[in-house]
């Protein structure tokens, strides 16, 4: 301790700036650190609130509800069976004639635009085939399969249509849909559906879905568009660079 | 000449007074004096450990936010892996779930372990010549898994891509249109393909994550210690990871739960598709199947000839997404021979050659 105490005094200057060096190592370390915690800079990521799916929107019931044996069909108001009617108007096969029933029906299956050729002309209450055998609504892929057959195919294997209930037999009850229980017969390709929201990831703020998209499709990355984006709008003199609906989430 | 310490310090006239005393005593008592506590030295250090208590303190204060530390319980932290758990340890175990589900969300919860069918092994369909890309079943999962709606977790994503290519590097899953489906394009859902040759499982430095008989991959989220290499290994983008605890709206709450798939999960663990162990286990569909409208999905077991997915691969088109990787989906992707998307409205003409009675004049 002593020999230390000698050796410091030998040069007295420099152990003096060493030990006031020393000493000011610590509270610049303290400076610094509260340097940093005051500039640094709160960054509002680009967010939007979640959005809601509501129950509705995820029903597992089947998109149609198709016409059971007998067919019951609301006409004027009124449920009833079609025979109701048909047993007492005459059926005239005149296809040009204009229709005054069923109006709600738009008939957009191709070249198959006849009600004869599917509805039975005798029976109202059954379809009618090919080969003049008729049967009930609920066996409607009989009639649908004599046109499409690779569908009725992968339809009966299981690749086409839509299983319900337990996958399989032998662990639960199984219920298969039937072609009209999806397809509208009358025009029966699929109506286009609209999107539920998708991944919350770099949804960017407030602009419409439509323009996030093709923003996206533009950079191909959200996230440096948006760097971007607010590096032009904190340059100054730019103008109107910004959206002036765009208004971040404050990141807490 | 030790005073030159505080006549180099700067010391104040107290301190002198302090160290002439000092000096004035013997030098065994100097000495000692010298290398003991002076009034400077203890107020500086006792700066200093306040200062390092404080900061220690400070660091460590994010702990108290924890949430998972108020439902801490030495039997959580005492549990055993999945398999080395015998039935009365899972019943414990399953107690502590349920009393902590009750707790968080006021629901009680039909919490159970369901075990694995003999003889089944599960396999999933799509036909991507129906998907229409309508996000029914990324929602559909959530609502039945209990995934966090805030952060989102979803485990299906659905890719966007454009048509004639099955390069995912081109595809957009943020994509957000009115309606769908797009002529041009087709839809591509992702989800854990629970492969025969698991590379998450490979890598799993706990194994928290394995592969059970009928063909699911399974993760034990008590055993998981977050450290995210399966999401890495993941060639799928299957793995989720649970930044913050979970939230989850109590009227939301799916009741419906098992050890191994939807009970809610705790902060920093891992999370994927489970096929929906909780369902299929007792023989119903996946939700993401039961809730598609147009049918694209197929599931069941694999292992019985007659079942739809057994005719599916038997008799269509199918492929498997990153085949060149050896990992084995159980998650095959068919076509049909005609594609109804692609026929419903033709795909735009090319733009026609510049004709010559078009402003030309001659």
């Amino acid at each position: 301790m002593r020999a230390a105490s000698d050796n410091s005094n030998a040069t007295p200057p420099r152990a003096g700036l060493a030990q006031i060096a020393g000493y000011l190592i610590g509270p610049a370390f303290l400076a610094f650190a509260v340097y940093l915690f005051m500039s640094s800079r709160h960054v509002d990521l680009p967010s939007a609130p979640t959005p809601v799916v509501t129950p509705a929107q995820i029903t597992i019931a089947p998109p149609r509800t198709a016409l059971g044996d007998p067919p019951i069909v609301t006409i004027g108001g009124y449920a009833q069976r079609c025979n109701a009617c048909h047993k007492l108007f005459k059926t005239r096969d005149h296809p040009d004639r204009p229709r005054v029933q069923h109006l709600n029906i738009t008939l957009r299956h191709g070249l198959n635009n006849r009600c004869l050729n599917c509805h039975d002309r005798e029976n109202r209450e059954r379809l009618t085939l090919r080969n003049g055998d008729t049967v009930i609504f609920p066996e409607v892929a009989m009639l649908c399969a004599q046109c499409h057959g690779p569908v009725y195919r992968d339809w009966t294997r299981g690749a086409h249509g839509k299983t319900m209930g337990a996958w399989s037999p032998e662990v639960g009850q199984q219920r298969k849909l039937i072609c009209t229980e999806c397809h509208d017969p009358h025009s029966p390709a699929y109506p286009p559906y609209v999107p539920l929201p998708g991944p919350h990831t770099l949804r960017l703020g407030s602009h419409s879905a439509h323009d996030v998209h093709e923003e996206i499709r533009r950079s191909r990355n959200a996230l440096l568009h948006w760097s971007s984006e607010r590096a032009a709008s904190t340059a100054p003199a730019t103008g109107d660079k910004t959206n002036p609906a765009h208004k971040p989430k404050e990141r807490r | 000449m030790p005073l030159r310490i505080y006549e180099g310090d700067g010391g104040t006239p107290g301190d002198c007074a302090y160290a002439s005393d000092a000096r004035g005593a013997s030098s065994q008592s100097f000495s000692s004096a010298r290398r003991g506590m002076t009034r400077r030295s203890f107020l500086r250090r006792a700066a200093g450990a306040t200062g390092g208590l404080a900061a220690v303190a400070g660091a460590l204060s994010p702990l108290l936010d924890i949430d998972d530390m108020k439902s801490f319980s030495l039997e959580k932290f005492l549990q055993k892996h999945y398999k080395e758990m015998s039935p009365d340890d899972m019943k414990r175990a399953l107690d502590r779930i349920a009393n902590d589900v009750k707790q968080r969300y006021d629901v009680r919860p039909h919490l159970r372990d369901i075990k694995p069918m003999d003889g089944v092994e599960f396999v999933y369909a799509l036909n991507l010549s129906r998907c229409i890309g309508c996000r029914r079943c990324v929602h559909a999962c959530v609502a039945e898994n209990n995934q966090s709606r805030d952060p989102e977790i979803q485990y299906i994503r659905v890719i966007e891509m454009p048509r004639g290519t099955t390069d995912i590097e081109q595809g957009d899953h943020h994509y957000d249109r009115p309606t769908v489906p797009d002529e041009q394009h087709y839809y591509l859902p992702v989800q854990c393909h629970q492969c025969d040759n698991p590379p998450c499982v490979k890598v799993c430095p706990v194994e928290a994550t394995w592969k059970e008989p009928d063909g699911i991959v399974v993760i034990d989220y008590d055993w998981c210690i977050g450290c995210r290499y399966c999401e890495a290994a993941c060639p799928y983008w299957a793995r989720r990871f649970n930044f913050t605890t979970p939230s989850i709206p109590k009227n939301k709450i799916n009741p419906d739960m098992a050890y191994l798939s939807n009970r809610p999960r705790p902060k920093g663990v891992m999370e994927k598709c489970h096929f929906c162990l909780q369902r299929t286990r007792q023989g119903r569909m996946p939700a993401c199947l039961e809730v598609c409208p147009t049918g694209a999905r197929k599931f069941g077991n694999v292992l019985n000839p007659k079942s739809e997915v057994s005719q599916i691969l038997k008799t269509k088109r199918i492929f498997v997404l990153k085949e060149e990787l050896g990992t084995l989906p159980r998650f095959f992707y068919y076509f049909d021979e005609r594609d109804p998307i692609a026929m419903q409205t033709p795909l735009p003409t090319p733009p026609s050659m510049p004709s010559k009675h078009v402003g030309g004049g001659a």
